[in-house]
């Protein structure tokens, strides 16, 4: 039987916020291995980015998430995070940060852990239960669109 | 009979909601189905997401169907008075309450002579909170009948290391 955070989380992607933006291209479902959820959110220049999510605890405790390698399975590599021009993109997406295990995001789990001047500085970026994994995956989708969004260069083949 | 995914937003009410009807009835029998299910009473109107005059409700609901469903508002309303205020200006306009947030923000900024990626820096904030709807979200879901007003405050996106990211902004 799947836990109760299992069961919140599951019933979250199954809402109509989370399916439409599913349907429009904007973020897809991609695998569920518990705790774990792996969440690929499109970019302006049309990229993919696997998010991977530590649901542990969902939705009382904030999700922790990261950037995925699927067919390496582990962390993507560096040289694959989205590029910043100094602005939002690069605070975020900081891989020298916790070796990249977690986003800078005030809704992330491990970001918000000593930084309780976010609570009053931006608030709107808290975690909300009542939002759930759509607050974090509409963080990450704005950014990925952000003007501060810079696409990686793609190696000719 | 084929089946349409109709997401639906509704007066007042911040979450979506889904339901799924035949592709060849028309929009009187989502009506109908909205009202059962949600106890509404009294006239509706139902509007196309985005689209300034309500729907006609003879209409079949396969004729505005997409990939993705039917995205529609159910307001009691023609209109919504928005107001955009940056800086020192304020900007007012009449919506319909079908009118996504993303919209509203994509006018206030052409208005005021920002671009397209300067206004990606900024989001609409209701005026006296921290509420910031999603770019999804319609309009006519922020207020109810007979009041039918929202006031915004454009604002800059802030990095969460806590600065502004202003730079560029024309």
């Amino acid at each position: 039987m799947n836990s109760p955070d299992e069961r919140a989380f599951l019933a979250d992607i199954e809402k109509p916020n989370f399916r439409l933006s599913q349907l429009e291209g904007r973020w897809r479902l991609l695998s569920v291995t518990w705790p774990h959820a792996y969440i690929g959110v499109t970019a302006k220049d049309s990229r993919e980015f696997v998010v991977r999510f530590n649901a542990q605890g969902y939705p009382h405790s904030p999700p922790t998430a990261c950037l995925w390698d699927l067919e390496r399975n582990e962390i993507l590599t560096p040289d694959q995070w989205p590029k910043s021009s100094g602005g939002r993109v690069g605070a975020v997406f900081n891989h020298g940060w916790k070796q990249g295990t977690a986003l800078y995001l005030p809704c992330d789990r491990e970001a918000i852990a000593g930084h309780d001047n976010w609570r009053t500085e931006m608030p709107s970026k808290i975690w909300r239960l009542e939002d759930g994994i759509v607050q974090y995956l509409e963080l990450v989708h704005e950014l990925l669109h952000s003007r501060d969004y810079r696409a990686i260069a793609v190696a000719a083949a | 009979m084929a089946k349409i995914d109709i997401f639906y937003q509704v007066e007042g009410i911040t979450d979506i909601g889904h339901c799924e009807l035949d592709a060849d009835e028309a929009f009187t029998a989502l009506k109908a189905h909205l009202c059962k299910k949600h106890g509404i009473v009294g006239e509706l109107l139902i509007f196309l997401e985005d689209c300034e005059e309500p729907i006609q409700e003879i209409v079949l609901m396969r004729e505005h169907s997409h990939p993705h469903g039917i995205k529609v508002h159910v307001h009691r309303c023609l209109h919504v008075e928005v107001s955009v205020r940056f800086n020192s200006e304020t900007l007012h306009h009449q919506f319909s309450p079908s009118v996504t947030v993303a919209r509203v923000k994509s006018w206030a900024a052409k208005k005021l002579g920002m671009s397209a990626d300067d206004a990606t820096e900024h989001v609409l904030q209701i005026t006296g909170t921290h509420d910031r709807p999603q770019p999804g979200a319609h309009i006519g879901t922020l207020t109810k009948c007979p009041l039918c007003q929202v006031a915004f405050d454009l604002v800059p996106d802030e990095r969460v290391n806590g600065q502004s990211d202003e730079e560029g902004v024309k």
